[in-house]
């Protein structure tokens, strides 16, 4: 394609509809005012000459003043949100004052959905929409942010509080079981990978399709819904400046407790005298870095570090601005954005700048036709490592446990070595914290360059040809630095000379996507009389969109030591390159049919039929083709002669039900064929520098769509003239021939894809708006959703169950269980039961050293290790008097029972405030951070959180150094104590560490102050706001650990809700302003 | 005017249409490619062939799991932990269970090596297809793949008994394939595939390819076709359960023992491998050294930061030293007799069974219990020094000369008799004992059938230990049960200070060796490392407490405390070894299987 030279072709257009001329015409001249019900001014108001292209707009006082409009003429009042009025020019020169009624119904309110757009009262489908008032009022980084809690059935996670933090958007659960559940995103038309390089003051609104009614005409992509974001065109009218600045401050919102210096000392003391399993005082491995137990008062007076508030601990900033400047007349519109963040983030290292530039021209070169024109660019630069990243090379890289469990003080030995050069004590395997976070040193820099360009044209009445071409570029650099403490440069590197010295990878992706859509629609209004109640619309089109991928990889090894990672980056010829892969993906080509049909019978009787038919590349011939039909009714029974007695409190009340299907291709592509690769990491023999292999994937030509059907229940009601309004929805959705990467280990290869399986989705969604006052000085407004959501899997296949293992530590395999009956996000672990007291044994065996069980109580020793009184206990579910592997059952669901949020706005004079709340109930979460902090596996030397303090926890340790094995002694030892000793052979998973994550968070409260329109009138300001905002102000919650809202382990889709090494979030104030000109 | 315009959008529509044929939907592969590009360049068909190996790299492959617990516990090698009923313990002592901790996973051995013949076989079918076969340079790289697609099914059917049959890429249809009777794949290898590939590679150091013991030599295919037809030839578990050598005619013993006869002589007299010192040939292996024609034959390559041989294998280090960053070794070891088994003057036995460990950079004896192969060790390193916290890089000796010559000994003396097969046994002998004692043990063995018999059973045990072929040799002999009860035994005596153990001293006595040891003590390294050594007086019979004490070394009390092995002891095996010749097929395989993989009735 080539698309350069059409792009030229449009600019060249567009330059010469900007020469359009404005036309004049002779009479008289008009002046008047226009006012809401209330005697308010209403600035912005369209003053139009019915027939004619004269016109103007109100100013700040209202006012408006029209020339030569000639006698008998009718002039046109519109305004966004009120309805139209309209007046004769009578023969005198009195002033024309205008009172415009508020809108309040807001049913002619246009909706966004795809390829089109549909009055709000016509809609039949399960939409939801936010729009840019919602936007802007609170300023956040991202669209996806602005969404959190606003909209049922949406689920928005902030997976950690790193300025870059994933988003995790689920519509209505998600029917995949290993695949991606990702909405499609559609930005202007274009699908594109993610949502969060947007500002939000770019966008005019979003837009959510959630079931297949309405999502089936995206076919194959809409299987998990779709959001669609439509940003900013110009208004006609006079030139509008926007500019939009805050400052923020942020610090981090909650600290851990850790042990202090004594009690960290005394419980190293314990812990080598456990090790040793001796009754020696002063064990070697205490001694040899802490001195003797008789010294151990030294240490309650030691001065100690502060690690997380050395890490985490200094106050974050963000400046961010944006300007917007938009305008035109009836013949060109045009709107540019630009916007600015910089965000130094608390944790060191880390910080986050973006920019955005935007430009939306739409042009109307001849009456019939319409030319729209969009350039969108965003660069997005991230600094830092955060504290864990996705694509690890181990989790044994995290880097959270080192600002926790670091030694409280200097210990010589321990901590200072560590310093100097990535060498630590192998027990103690911590590094410096700050170290760590330098040694695991990235830069991501991403760029994303849309174009877009459309061209309509009314061939003849209502009878209308588009087509849209679009083109999307996204590189992304991404560079990795390992330093000397890494698994990576430890383990993975090979090469004698590059032993231990610094490594880099450096990944860059490149990404192109090119778009063609042409549509035809026509309205059948000419069918029908003039005045008859059918009303007959339809829409076929067609879509290609060929999206290409390269990955570049550079892994560079043995830099000089003492390169940091600016210095390797910049400096890339001072390594050894040890690989370098550049590989292109197969093209991913998507070529569709489509078409749509409305119809109704006078807005009562609404019904919606919509087609498509999707042919992907990713599967072979024969399986190409899928298709999606799906319908919808809709009775609006508000409009039935039978409600006229509940008219006067009744505005709309209106029962949709739509049936339909919607498809999924989200594999990789390339599966339907068996190809040779070249590998060259990974390589486990001598003598060569890469190899030819087979992928480890196994082909299967037999792929075919993944298909959702989903069916939709829905209620929509306005009630006492808009003041109230809001829905109800049922849905259930079910997926079948999922698209599953299918263990085959044990045939020659580890995965396959494969069809097999099915889930279910069901769930119950309410929303309400309630206007409760609205009066020229004081309004006050409510809104609320919840969404009940309840998946689970009816099928897989061959198979009943699967485990999937989260991965934080190398030691708790399979810690979630995916099987049929229930759903993904089930951990699957051990039963807590306290601990052993001394009456669970028969006594202490002096010749063998051991404390012996006695017969009928539980052993837990496979998988706690050798028990003494104070061990960690399990339950034995099986029976027989052992805890082993087998004793593991499900203990925790990520999934919650309902999530929601809800606000209140309110205005008092020039003053707003408004508050936003969002929650979720009933999920769990598995702290695995708490694990790590409380037991000590195989580790030596590291401190823990409070839970484990003196005086909580077990002890063994006898006032003279020793270790008490005296029954009753050992048992006065721990009248008050309550946990168990953190002495145990390996991390255990059990039900202790499954919290319940359910959280209400007053996520923004925002005051704000307008200056008034009259003193600002005077500056030609038409709006000045200041606010003030506060972020995360409070968290209600029973979790345990830095935040309820958290999902660190996402490499798979299988393993949510797992709080590990997690980027603790901040609570921060914003300082902003709104100004308008 | 309306017509045109209908003409006009329908023309629109119709470039879209135009296109909608299913071509438009092709998305062929950039960044990689087929079999006849690959196939079809040495170079390129090469680096295939070393995609088989890579499998055996792969984690929980090979390196680190087959390789550790495969071959264990027998008269001359057992695990050393302590816990009978641990899951490493369990592989080694007869007892797996189907979801052992340590091999149940996606991506054990048992999926690599189906990984690594599915890879075997897409290269034979891309070089018999693609390749030029009047190339030597080719018809190398299609023996080779040939042979190591032998070595997987070796490992697999030893290991595993039955297992799919798979000597063609797998399609859909064939994606679960049931247990195939071991004997149609031992017919498949033996008479076969690998009679095939001898003819297509070259002898040790007639190409440059063969200049290493790292690829595939004519000498290694013979050798290897050797062992599988002792295998092949031998008893072993069926899948009902009984001990039986097998009932196809063409893999009756003495068909098989012609095969080894024929192909060990003849790698014997071509003499393209020496057997040198026995010593040397372990040094060597540390040392990374793969030059052809020493006693080496073929070597697994894993590559210097992969591969964990002196990881688990070595005489341990507790703490990293001079010689050793990675402080690592000693999870298995001989049994606490085997170094009873040789003559005191047997110059295998101080290079294969050592009692001490390193701390703090010198030897320190260990326990009775915890014996260390000494053929195994970091401190040979003499061109580097592993820094790697997991793998250590020395190469797995996979066949060696030593072993061609007691399977020629064996073969002969069943085909031929004791007189004809004593020239094979004894050159392994002349390197390890005085003339005489070789005379004497020689004229012994040549008695008869039978006496040859137990001298091969002997030999090979002195001579392999530690190299985890004994398990295999004692279940092809039938003697697994019976050799393991034994040796239960003889380890109560040694507790016990009974029998032949009746007058070992109770305790040891050491010194860190200043300057030359004592004549009285027993050193392990033919070269000293001065103040590291170890010197040790009271482990040979016939030593005594009263001479230990006067020494004026340090005695060890806790070398032989009873309480502390009696249970290792017990469980040498926990289940009837016989019963329990293989290991389960594990659980994630047997649920991946679409049902059709199942395991024996005992593990069921």
């Amino acid at each position: 394609m080539n698309q350069k030279s059409q792009i030229k072709r449009w600019a060249a257009t567009l330059l010469m509809s900007l020469c359009c001329l404005m036309a004049f015409a002779q009479g008289k001249n008009v002046t008047g005012q226009v006012t809401d019900p209330n005697g308010e001014p209403l600035i912005g108001v369209s003053v139009q000459v019915k027939g004619t292209k004269t016109g103007a707009i109100t100013d700040f006082d209202g006012n408006f003043r029209l020339t030569n409009v000639p006698e008998g003429s009718t002039i046109v009042f519109s305004y966004i949100g009120y309805v139209t009025e309209e007046a004769r020019v009578g023969g005198g020169n009195k002033p024309l004052n205008i009172t415009l009624r508020e809108d309040a119904q807001s049913l002619e309110e246009v909706v966004v959905i795809g390829y089109g757009s549909v009055k709000k009262k016509d809609i039949t489908g399960s939409v939801a929409t936010v729009d840019a008032d919602a936007l802007v009022a609170v300023p956040v980084a991202s669209a996806v942010e602005a969404l959190q809690g606003k909209l049922a059935g949406v689920q928005i996670t902030t997976t950690e509080g790193s300025p870059d933090a994933e988003m995790k958007i689920r519509v209505r659960g998600g029917g995949s079981i290993t695949q991606s559940n990702d909405p499609l995103y559609i930005v202007d038309g274009f699908p594109v990978d993610n949502i969060s390089d947007i500002p939000t003051t770019d966008i005019e609104d979003i837009t959510v399709l959630k079931d297949a009614s309405s999502t089936a005409i995206y076919g194959s992509r809409g299987a998990n819904g779709v959001i669609i974001v439509t940003t900013k065109s110009g208004q006609e009218g006079k030139i509008n400046v926007n500019y939009n600045a805050y400052i923020s401050v942020k610090k981090l919102a909650d600290k851990l407790d850790v042990l202090n210096a004594p009690d960290y000392a005394k419980w190293q003391y314990e812990l080598a005298l456990l090790g040793a399993n001796s009754q020696e005082p002063n064990p070697s491995s205490f001694t040899k870095f802490f001195g003797n137990w008789q010294d151990i008062d030294l240490y309650n007076n030691v001065d100690t570090n502060d690690w997380q508030d050395i890490v985490f601990g200094r106050t974050g900033t963000t400046f961010n601005h944006s300007l917007s400047i938009n305008g035109g007349s009836d013949k060109m519109k045009f709107s540019f954005n630009y916007s600015h963040m910089d965000d130094k983030a608390i944790m060191q290292m880390s910080d986050f700048v973006r920019d955005n530039l935007s430009l939306k021209l739409n042009v109307k070169p001849t009456k019939n036709t319409k030319l729209d024109f969009s350039v969108r660019y965003a660069k997005r630069k991230v600094s830092g490592g955060g504290m864990n990243e996705q694509n690890e090379v181990s989790s044994s890289d995290s880097r959270l446990k080192n600002a926790i469990l670091y030694t409280p003080f200097p210990v010589a030995g321990l901590s200072d070595e560590s310093m100097s050069g990535g060498d630590t004590d192998p027990d103690f395997n911590l590094y410096h914290p700050l170290e760590s976070i330098s040694d695991n040193d990235r830069r991501q820099r991403r760029e994303t360059l849309n174009l877009n360009g459309s061209f309509t044209w009314e061939i003849f009445k209502n009878f209308q040809f588009k087509t849209e071409f679009g083109w999307d570029t996204y590189d992304n650099d991404d560079n990795r630095f390992y330093g000397l403490s890494t698994y990576y440069v430890k383990d993975k590197v090979t090469d004698t000379a590059d032993k231990q010295h610094p490594a880099i990878i450096l990944t860059g992706t490149e990404r192109n996507t090119f778009r063609n859509t042409n549509t035809l629609s026509y309205d059948f209004e000419k069918l029908f009389a003039k005045d008859s109640p059918h009303h007959l619309n339809m829409m076929v089109g067609q879509e290609y969109i060929i999206r290409k991928e390269r990955e570049m990889t550079n892994t560079i090894h043995g830099f000089p030591l003492s390169y940091d990672a600016d210095d390797c980056f910049s400096l890339t010829t001072q390594g050894h390159a040890y690989a370098v892969e550049d590989y292109y993906s197969p093209n991913d080509i998507l070529f569709s049919w489509f078409g749509r049909v409305n119809y109704d019978y006078d807005s009562k009787y609404l019904f919606s039929a919509t087609f498509r038919a999707d042919g992907s590349s990713k599967f072979a011939e024969g399986n190409r083709w899928g298709y999606f039909p799906s319908a919808a009714v809709a009775w609006r029974v508000s409009a039935e002669p039978f409600m006229e007695g509940t008219r006067n409190w009744l505005d709309d009340l209106k029962l949709r039900f739509s049936y339909g299907t919607a498809g999924n291709n989200n594999i990789p592509s390339g599966q339907i064929v068996q190809s040779w690769q070249s590998v060259s990491t990974n390589i486990y023999v001598n003598g060569i520098t890469s190899y030819w292999a087979p992928s480890k994937t196994m082909y299967n030509p037999d792929l075919k769509w993944e298909t959702t059907i989903t069916r939709n229940l829905g209620l929509d009601y306005t009630l006492f003239g808009g003041r109230l309004n809001g829905s109800l929805e049922y849905y259930w959705n079910s997926t079948k021939d999922l698209l599953i990467e299918f263990p085959t280990a044990g045939t020659g290869y580890d995965t396959q894809y494969r069809n097999l399986g099915k889930t279910e989705n069901r769930g119950f969604e309410a929303t309400v708006n309630w206007v409760a006052v609205n009066k020229p000085n004081f309004g006050l407004n409510f809104n609320a959703n919840i969404s009940f959501n309840q998946s689970e899997i009816k099928s897989l296949g061959i198979m009943n169950d699967f485990t999937a293992a989260s991965g934080w530590s190398s030691r708790i395999t399979g810690d979630f269980l995916v099987a049929v009956g229930g759903e993904v996000g089930q951990m699957y672990g051990y039963r807590n039961d306290g601990r052993y007291e001394v009456s669970d044994f028969k006594g202490y065996n002096t010749t063998t050293g051991q404390w012996e069980l006695r017969d009928d109580v539980v052993d837990s020793s496979p998988i706690i290790g050798t028990l003494r009184p104070g061990s960690m206990k399990l339950k034995d579910l099986t029976g027989e008097g052992l805890v082993n592997a087998e004793d593991q059952e499900v203990i925790g669901n990520a999934n919650p029972v309902h999530t929601g949020g809800f606000g209140m706005n309110m205005r008092v004079y020039d003053f707003d405030l408004s508050a936003n709340f969002n929650w979720s109930y009933g999920n769990d979460i598995y702290n695995a951070n708490k694990i790590e902090y409380t037991s000590t596996d195989v580790t030596k030397y590291r401190n823990m959180t409070t839970e484990m303090a003196d005086g909580k926890r077990w002890t063994n340790l006898n006032p003279d150094g020793t270790l008490c094995n005296d029954p009753a002694q050992l048992e006065a030892m721990n009248a008050n104590t309550t946990m168990w000793s953190p002495y145990m052979q390996n991390y255990v998973f059990s039900d202790w560490a499954v919290e319940d994550g359910s959280f209400l968070r007053l996520s923004t409260l925002t005051l704000g102050y307008s200056l008034p329109k009259s003193l600002l009138s005077k500056v030609k300001i038409q709006n000045l706001r200041f606010y003030v905002t506060g972020y995360n102000l409070f968290c209600w919650t029973s979790y345990s650990g830095y935040d309820p809202e958290v999902s660190t382990r996402r490499k798979t889709n299988l393993t949510p809700g797992v709080d590990y090494s997690a980027y603790p979030k901040s609570r921060s104030f914003v300082f902003g302003l709104n100004l308008n000109f | 005017m309306r017509i045109k315009q209908y003409i006009y959008a329908s023309l629109f529509l119709a470039s879209g249409a135009l296109t909608s044929c299913d071509d438009i939907l092709d998305a062929p592969t950039i960044s990689s490619t087929d079999e006849s590009f690959v196939f079809s360049k040495y170079d390129l068909a090469e680096d295939a062939v070393m995609g088989i190996l890579n499998s055996f790299g792969e984690q929980n492959s090979y390196r680190g799991r087959f390789l550790v617990y495969y071959g264990m516990n027998t008269d001359m090698e057992w695990w050393g932990a302590t816990d009978k009923y641990d899951k490493k313990s369990e592989l080694c002592n007869y007892s797996p269970t189907t979801t052992n901790g340590e091999m149940n996973t996606s991506n054990n051995a048992w999926a690599k090596f189906f990984e690594g013949i599915e890879r075997a076989n897409l290269v034979i079918r891309g070089l018999e297809t693609y390749g030029d076969m009047n190339d030597p340079n080719f018809r190398q790289l299609l023996g080779e793949a040939i042979t190591l697609r032998a070595v997987y099914y070796c490992d697999l059917l030893k290991a595993w008994g039955d297992v799919p049959s798979r000597f063609e890429p797998i399609t859909s249809e064939t994606m679960y394939l049931p247990r195939t009777d071991k004997d149609s794949i031992y017919v498949r290898l033996v008479l076969d595939d690998l009679k095939r590939a001898e003819d297509l590679v070259a002898w040790p150091n007639e190409t440059t390819v063969t200049s290493t013991t790292e690829r595939v030599s004519r000498a290694f295919v013979k050798g290897l076709r050797s062992r599988l037809a002792l295998y092949a030839g031998g008893y072993s578990q069926r899948a009902d359960g009984t001990i039986r050598t097998s009932n196809d005619p063409r893999l009756a013993p003495e068909e098989m023992y012609k095969i080894v006869k024929e192909e060990c002589v003849s790698v014997i007299n071509q003499h393209c491998n020496e057997l040198g010192e026995f010593e040397e040939t372990f040094r060597r292996l540390c040392n990374d050294n793969v030059e052809a024609g020493h006693e080496s034959i073929w070597e697994i390559p894993f590559s210097e930061g992969r591969g964990r041989v002196l990881y688990n294998f070595a005489v341990p280090h507790d703490t990293k030293d001079a010689h050793t960053q990675q402080n690592q070794g000693g999870d298995l070891g001989p049994t606490p007799i085997a170094f009873y088994k040789y003559d005191p003057q047997d110059k295998r036995r101080n290079v294969t069974c050592v009692p001490y460990k390193w701390n703090e950079g010198i030897q320190v004896p260990g326990e009775i219990s915890s014996w260390y192969f000494g053929k195994y060790r970091y401190e040979w390193m003499e061109n580097r020094i592993v820094t790697s916290d997991n793998d250590d890089g020395v190469n797995w000796l996979y066949m060696r000369l030593g072993d061609i010559y007691l399977m020629a000994a064996e073969a002969v003396n069943e085909l031929d008799g004791p007189q004809a097969a004593e020239q094979y046994l004894k050159p392994i002998l002349d390197r390890a004992l005085p003339a005489e004692k070789v005379t004497a043990y020689l004229a012994e063995a040549t008695a008869s059938k039978e006496a040859f018999r137990e001298a091969i059973f002997e030999q090979r045990g002195l001579e392999l230990c530690g190299e985890m072929l004994r398990k295999a040799d004692l279940i092809r002999w039938n003697r697994l049960s019976s050799t393991l009860e034994d040796t239960k035994a003889e380890m109560m005596q040694l507790l016990n200070r009974e029998g032949k153990y009746a007058d070992l001293p109770d305790e040891i006595y050491y010194q860190t060796v200043t300057d030359t040891p004592k004549l009285e003590s027993t050193v392990w390294d033919s070269e000293i490392f001065p103040n590291e050594t170890v010197e040790i007086y009271g482990l040979e019979l016939g030593q005594t407490d009263a001479e230990g004490a006067s020494l004026g070394y340090v005695s060890h009390d806790k070398w032989a405390a009873k309480d502390d092995w009696e249970d290792k002891i017990i469980g040498l095996y926990v289940n009837n070894p016989d019963d329990y010749q293989y290991w389960p097929i594990w659980q994630v395989f047997i649920d991946n299987s679409n049902g059709v993989l199942v395991n024996y009735a005992n593990y069921q």
